[in-house]
């Protein structure tokens, strides 16, 4: 249960930040979308809103907010059940309660005001969805906002980053089916992540060529995933020199997308924003340089083996 | 592959085969069709010929209500990868791109299965402006079929406030404004003013009740009001609606009124199906098709599509919020939901059809009871709400049950005994003939549409056309068309696609006055949060596009 951006700017009374740093990580977002924007139903900007932040430590972020609750390292999950059990008025066990870090007076004060929201929105980031639970705190956060629904709007939306990943994610989905961890080996898309997402695949040495597309794994990604991108043949197409580009056999430079070149960038609520170059650039775009290489591909012999003309399925 | 004359001229004669052409009247008449450069000719000297002795050549199959592209839809792709995992795959080969079939299927999936149907004209039913650049670049890799969109204005925010100050003229140029903004070709409402009032967790039930923050817009307002501007605009497709009520026990009474308020414009009632019961609860649930039906067949203003149900897996996905979240918490199983600022919001719920649930068979009965009990088949279409009553695949089911009175009776007996009480389908006799079928599927939904150039075989058509081994079994005939041409080019061969070429995409540009941006640019800078010069579609974004003239 999730909404674009500008719902929250009209509408959101209430907002709870769980385990990202806005204020460091996504500077604009106070001030375009969510807390100080005036909207037509919160004509009043910050005033209208109240902002709780939930983290494991007192960020940047904690300023901007009204409630800050400091909650034990790898706790959440626990703490999402216990907000789910509370909003329901079912009892909960003292300890478990006790070990998320937080007294149940602050809790049940929580729960008082998600309930009396007029429009309530919890924001979460990778402090929730990357630590000790990953991908069960994200479904335990988006069943939370689900159930506030008996009693009041409610909807949760991930704070995502790193320039385009919804778009890659978004495009993914309509033409493969899935939104990452995809395999084509067999000539139709296959979904498995923890055994072909890329890290995995690198990890594991499975695949024997790489081409990096705005990324940067060298980087990121652990040290044996590392070593593998070295060890076999990686193209990388950056409009700069990246570590990944170190550790590739070409590198192609390319124009970046929305200052030197033409694009569509989506947001983290799935909206699509055309992009347009203010500047000109000497170097291709990265979609003409993918496309010169599968025209380059599509003159080899196909993969499949051919009868009369057509490959043989 | 036809032959390729001079200047790239395909030319090509089927022979042989008996025609059903419904718009001119052709029943079943054993004659040639020629087709040149795309277009339906007189004539044609030398090129290809088909034998179609045996089979029946029908217009390619027209879609009016779907759902194949958009936010809505992928979020659905993303909610369901089991259903993605059973489903059907599709090979990468030469000719095609690989994809995945099911519920939900892949954008290029889409395009094989429809061709592979003989259908060849598809309606995406529910588009925001907010997102439609994304549904035209689903449409982009949606190949061979061509494609338009319906636009959802029933919830727009910056309508229903002029509305509110009864400022109706300018209501007006801000439809026309935004339906060329999003380079769309028809306007749908869906549960007008309910998905608003969901914005602050509520619905909107009554006809003439106001919505929830407002004093005079009511449902009803918001519905006279669109179909009049529609009807106004001049646009070749009337309002398409989604009523009030959706599923609800009971909403035969907000359908009706709906309709009363509708006389005078004209209005296309989409998946009708849905909103066609009786009964105070789910354990009263029973069918009112024949109300509906009666009242229907008098009011020659009203078309409308079936919105069929088909036992099995399903994937529910409206821009009615409210609905989904009842069936979440009826159902227990995943929801989605998704608010578009000031615009509509969407909500995705997986769903089973099971044949031993008595709301189920009744929902099954009933679609199939309007199919029948609707005397005209030119203002009733199939559908199946795609992929929320039944997956569009699954068309040539429907077909076989409307051609077959006693495999429709044999399957009534399976039900519930509970059931047979709530529906009258075990009495209705009427056997849909192929003429009548191709009007359905084809002939009558271009009509609706206003697309001229669809839905027949007149000289100066688009050369659209399915070729079926003629075959008792309906439902084998209708799922392996024999070919299956698309613009003149043959691009389904006994179930095989040999040829996949791009489909166009039909928009309209209604006349607005210019100004209106003085108007609307400040009430957008307060209420979205992008830009009004990255609000509107790029022309270059759509593509194929074909401007349909305002007549």
């Amino acid at each position: 249960m999730t909404c674009t951006l500008g719902e929250v700017k009209n509408r959101a009374d209430f907002m709870i930040y769980w385990g990202g740093n806005p204020a460091e990580c996504h500077p604009r977002h106070f001030t375009k979308y969510s807390l100080t924007q005036k909207g037509k139903f919160t004509p009043n900007g910050r005033k209208d809103r109240t902002m709780v932040l939930v983290d494991i430590r007192e960020t940047p972020s904690a300023k901007a907010a009204d409630v800050f609750l400091q909650i034990r390292p790898g706790k959440d999950f626990e703490l999402i059940g216990i907000l789910r059990a509370l909003i329901k008025n079912q009892r909960v066990n003292e300890a478990m309660v006790a070990e998320t870090g937080l007294p149940l007076s602050k809790l049940e004060e929580l729960v008082a005001m998600m309930k009396a929201a007029r429009f309530g929105v919890i924001f979460f980031g990778m402090g929730l969805s990357m630590t000790r639970g990953k991908h069960m705190n994200s479904a335990g956060v988006l069943m939370l906002a689900a159930e506030m629904n008996a009693f009041t709007k409610f909807v949760a939306m991930p704070m995502r980053g790193h320039g385009n990943v919804t778009g890659a994610d978004v495009v993914m989905r309509y033409t493969t089916g899935y939104p990452f961890g995809v395999n084509l080996c067999r000539g139709y898309p296959r979904f498995n992540p923890g055994e072909f997402s890329t890290v995995d695949l690198l990890v594991r040495g499975d695949n024997d060529a790489c081409l990096v597309l705005g990324a940067d794994p060298g980087a990121t990604m652990p040290q044996p995933a590392i070593d593998h991108l070295a060890r076999i043949p990686t193209i990388t197409l950056d409009p700069k020199v990246t570590h990944t580009s170190r550790l590739s056999r070409v590198h192609i430079t390319t124009a970046a997308t929305g200052i030197s070149a033409p694009g569509t960038a989506y947001r983290m609520d799935e909206i699509p924003l055309p992009l347009r170059p203010a500047l000109k650039s000497p170097y291709p775009t990265d979609e003409e340089v993918v496309r010169r290489i599968r025209e380059a591909v599509a003159r080899r012999p196909a993969w499949l083996p051919e009868r009369n003309g057509e490959m043989v399925v | 592959m036809g032959f390729v004359g001079l200047l790239g001229c395909v030319m090509l004669r089927i022979t042989g085969g008996k025609v059903y052409d419904p718009a001119n009247n052709i029943n079943g008449t054993i004659q040639d069709v020629c087709m040149d450069n795309g277009r339906i000719v007189a004539d044609v000297q030398g090129g290809r010929t088909i034998n179609a002795t045996g089979m029946v050549v029908f217009p390619g199959g027209v879609d009016i209500h779907t759902h194949v592209a958009g936010a809505a839809l992928n979020f659905a792709r993303a909610m369901t990868p089991e259903n993605q995992r059973a489903a059907a795959k599709f090979m990468h080969t030469k000719t095609t791109r690989a994809g995945i079939g099911g519920p939900t299927p892949t954008t290029f999936a889409t395009g094989y299965l429809y061709a592979g149907m003989g259908y060849t004209t598809v309606v995406e039913a529910a588009v925001p402006v907010l997102s439609a650049k994304h549904t035209h670049e689903e449409l982009r890799d949606t190949p061979i079929v061509d494609k338009a969109c319906c636009l959802l204005m029933a919830n727009n925010e910056i309508v229903m406030d002029l509305l509110e100050k009864g400022e109706t003229e300018r209501a007006k140029d801000v439809v026309a404004w935004l339906i060329w903004a999003a380079k769309v070709y028809g306007v749908k409402a869906v549960n007008p003013g309910g998905v608003t009032a969901w914005k602050w967790g509520k619905d909107a039930k009554q006809v003439h009740e106001p919505v929830h923050g407002y004093n005079k817009v009511t449902p009803g307002k918001i519905i006279a009001e669109l179909a009049k501007i529609v009807d106004e605009l001049g646009l070749p497709h009337p309002m398409h609606l989604h009523c009030n009520n959706l599923g609800a026990p009971g909403n035969v009474a907000t359908t009706l009124e709906t309709m009363k308020v509708l006389e005078g414009n004209r209005a296309h009632m989409a998946h009708l199906q849905f909103h066609a019961y009786g009964g105070d609860d789910w354990h009263t649930f029973r069918s009112e098709a024949t109300q509906i039906a009666d009242y229907f067949n008098k009011h020659k203003n009203l078309t409308c599509d079936a919105g069929a149900v088909l036992f099995g897996n399903a994937v529910t996905i409206t821009a009615d919020g409210p609905w989904q979240h009842l069936l979440y918490q009826l159902t227990g199983r995943k929801w989605g939901n998704l608010d578009v600022e000031n615009e509509t919001g969407c909500g995705i719920v997986p769903y089973t059809y099971k044949g031993s649930n008595l709301v189920n068979a009744v929902q099954w009965a009933v679609g199939l009871e309007l199919l029948l009990l609707i005397d005209d088949p030119w203002r009733v279409f199939l559908t199946t709400d795609h992929p929320n009553g039944a997956c569009f695949w699954r068309y040539p089911e429907i077909i076989h049950l409307l051609m077959n009175a006693d495999a429709r009776k044999e399957r009534v007996k399976k039900l519930p005994a509970k059931a047979l009480s709530r529906i009258v389908l075990a009495d209705l006799d009427r056997q849909y003939s192929l003429y009548e079928i191709a009007i359905i599927t084809s002939a009558g939904p271009a009509r609706a549409l206003g697309l001229t150039q669809k839905g027949h075989l007149s000289v100066g058509a688009d050369a659209d056309i399915a070729i079926y081994n003629q075959n008792p079994d309906g439902e084998h005939m209708f799922r392996y068309p024999r070919y299956v041409i698309k613009a003149g080019e043959i691009v389904v061969e006994e179930g095989d696609i040999k040829n996949v070429r791009d489909g166009h995409e039909f928009i309209v540009k209604p006349q607005y006055d210019p100004k209106i941006e003085d108007f609307l640019k400040p009430v957008f800078q307060q209420q979205y949060t992008m830009s009004f010069e990255n609000y509107p579609v790029e022309l270059e974004r759509v593509h194929g596009l074909q401007q349909v003239k305002i007549s």
